[in-house]
């Protein structure tokens, strides 16, 4: 035993370090480290695809391809300008987020404070289901639908409020449908479920004793709201409020069914038929496109996917930084 | 100082019986004013927001007056309004619902289910065609999206929950950031690269354009679905010496297992429905094809849209079909993730379940 013991080799000193230590860990770590740096490498692909393609575009456009409001593809040289487009998206999303964020808090304050536990996870489901309605029913819903009604809606708006700039309407005679104001509520009811489940779950977190405290003093349920849960949930209101931009910003095929797209810049008459929407443009024009269009209808997605990327990455941090306990792993 | 007499309405109190007849006549009397308006020959939407949310608002906040003093208006107040939107939401969401049932069901049959479009024209009776070889096209392409994405997004998720790296807060809020990827632009970049590459369109080009749609969904839900596997067993395992990759696969995996199926579930429900990328890189084809790496093929989203802006009346019948069909698949999705994430308290942390309710 003991000269056995003498001829083996004193054992090497075990290194310490904080990687890992096994072969099978080290591929296990940087196969997953592959995978999550596949977010910056999806990123940068698209970018750089879309610029590749968008090139030649910008180069022969240039800055008044955002500004301009002329898309001939019948001049030499072609003229692509796509600002009513932007304007126009800008405005549907504005629109939207204004009908969509009373409706959201509503809800997540209904199912929160007010409805019963079974009740509340049934609204729950309800409002995901909602989510989970594919744009392309939205649209044939919108069209055949909702527009008739909403339409309606604004011929009510137009003829007792239409001294006001905001629903004034030059060509009544054209009917109300194809309005930003329709495309504004059908993606207000494609976001009212984003916003609605960072709400709730802003609400749901929200230190109860502050409320009680509130209620106890006298308040009532609208000052409580008002004054106590609004204030210290508004970070992650504002950051559900800017996600549910960009996804209004990229709403595709809902809007183009329902939007009456012209290059005509609307300022801001939302119950005009006109409007313009990045987007649905791209998919509208795509079908007949000539190369030097395509060259053009990307540089369309590249300022919308750098726009919609930006608001996005801006709404992350917003939500992330008011939801600390999400951070404690 | 001495103490204010003992005041006499008593808030604690129950309510009492006539309370509740005062609360019943406040929410009934609006409602049959508002009911006879339209009869009279009002118009419906004026109605509703011009005579019956007033003249609720008003009648509820009589009722909190008398009840409660003044806060029980800004009580009955913020209930009305909240009650009204609520309810709008509600309404929209069983219109889309009750329209897509009416409209497809007059579609819908085994034929529309089975047959695919060839010799099918806008006039041809709805006895003929449908939407088998759409569905076909659909499956086989939002699958390979599925074969691909889900190691991927699992992998992310992994890494977000295991790793000690400091760009882990960056690559969870780009994938946030992505997750609002304009479905137009996923198109488009797949479409840049087969113009680039010179590729041809193709099936495989449409389940591309799909993975980034996916990718955040996958990587998001199955995140919060490692997360609920209490991080002491993972510390156990490793304490017990196995290697990471051991501890996730025999000990995380299994704990995990039904929210990583949700997560599978949610992200393909999310991109069945995606119309523009599928557009924009998939050749539509009226006949059934399994071949998805070349030729043409169909889709159902392509079929709702090639369908849509038709005039004729047979035609908007495929449509709402085709989008009837569709919504049963994400029904079907829907449900079975609603039935895997039911509750259980086993597997979650009890101290987490409770804070998230």
């Amino acid at each position: 035993m003991s000269d056995s013991s003498a001829t083996k080799p004193a054992p090497v000193r075990r290194k310490l370090s904080a990687g890992p230590l096994s072969t099978g860990d080290k591929w296990f770590f940087r196969t997953t480290s592959i995978a999550a740096n596949f977010a910056f490498v999806l990123v940068a692909f698209i970018l750089i695809f879309l610029f590749i393609q968008a090139a030649p575009a910008l180069s022969s456009q240039g800055l008044p391809f955002i500004f301009g409001t002329t898309w001939d593809n019948t001049a030499d040289p072609i003229v692509m300008q796509i600002g009513p487009m932007i304007w126009g998206s800008l405005l549907i999303g504005a629109v939207g987020v204004l009908f969509a964020t009373p409706l959201a808090i509503s809800l997540s304050y209904l199912i929160v404070f007010m409805l019963p536990k079974r009740l509340s996870s049934v609204a729950t489901n309800l409002v995901d289901l909602l989510a989970a309605l594919p744009s392309v029913i939205i649209g044939l819903w919108g069209l055949f639908v909702f527009s008739p009604v909403a339409s309606e809606w604004a011929s009510v708006i137009n003829s007792y409020l239409g001294w006001f700039p905001l629903f004034h309407v030059d060509t009544a005679d054209n009917g109300f449908s194809g309005s930003p104001f329709i495309a504004g509520w059908i993606v207000a009811i494609m976001i009212v479920p984003i916003i609605t489940s960072i709400t709730r779950e802003v609400f749901s977190q929200l230190d109860r004793d502050l409320i009680n405290g509130a209620l106890a003093l006298g308040g009532s349920r609208l000052s409580t709201l008002r004054r106590v849960i609004l204030p210290t949930s508004s970070g992650a209101i504002i950051g559900g409020v800017l996600l549910g931009l960009g996804r209004a910003l990229g709403e595709t095929v809902a809007i183009f069914y329902v939007l009456q797209l012209t290059f005509d810049i609307n300022w801001g008459q939302i119950l005009e038929p006109k409007g313009g929407a990045v987007a649905s443009m791209i998919l509208a024009k795509f079908g007949e496109a000539t190369p030097a269009e395509v060259s053009g209808l990307m540089a369309s997605g590249l300022i919308l996917f750098v726009l919609t990327l930006g608001i996005n990455f801006i709404a992350s941090v917003i939500v992330n930084r008011a939801q600390p306990w999400r951070k404690n792993q | 100082m001495s103490f204010a007499p003992r005041p006499a309405v008593q808030p604690w109190a129950r309510v009492n019986k006539s309370r509740r007849m005062q609360v019943i006549l406040a929410s009934v009397i609006p409602a049959v004013i508002a009911i006879s308006a339209i009869f009279l020959g009002l118009d419906r939407s004026v109605t509703l927001v011009a005579i019956f949310l007033p003249l609720q608002v008003l009648a509820a906040s009589y009722v909190g007056f008398t009840a409660f003093g003044k806060r029980g208006v800004g009580d009955a107040v913020l209930i009305v309004f909240i009650s009204f939107f609520a309810a709008f939401v509600l309404v929209l969401l069983s219109s889309v619902l009750f329209s897509l049932v009416t409209q497809g069901a007059k579609a819908l049959s085994w034929t529309f289910v089975s047959q695919n479009n060839i010799y099918v024209s806008n006039t041809t009776s709805l006895d003929y065609g449908g939407v088998g070889h759409a569905i076909v096209g659909t499956v086989l392409i939002v699958g390979l999206t599925t074969i691909v994405t889900v190691p991927l997004g699992i992998a992310m998720a992994i890494y977000l929950t295991q790793s000690q790296s400091k760009i882990k807060n960056l690559i969870r809020t780009l994938t946030q950031a992505i997750s609002g990827l304009p479905s137009v632009v996923a198109g488009l970049f797949i479409f840049s690269m087969t113009i680039t590459f010179s590729w041809q369109k193709s099936g495989v080009m449409g389940s591309m354009a799909l993975l980034p749609l996916m990718l955040p969904t996958v990587a998001r839900v199955a995140e919060e679905a490692l997360r609920l596997v209490p991080v002491d067993l993972r510390y156990a395992a490793l304490a017990l010496g196995a290697p990471n990759y051991r501890a996730f696969f025999q000990v995380i995996l299994p704990a995990a297992k039904s929210g990583l199926i949700t997560a599978i579930l949610l992200g393909v429900a999310r991109i069945i429905g995606e119309t523009a990328p599928i557009l924009l890189t998939v050749p539509i084809n009226n006949g059934t094809s399994w071949n998805i790496f070349s030729g043409n093929i169909m889709t159902l989203p392509a079929y709702i849209y090639g369908y849509l802006s038709s005039l004729f009346s047979t035609s908007q019948n495929r449509a709402w079909g085709g989008a009837l069909v569709l919504m049963i698949l994400v029904a079907i999705l829907f449900t079975t993730t609603r039935i895997l994430t039911r509750p259980k308290s086993i597997k979650s942390k009890p101290t987490k379940q409770k804070a998230r309710k």
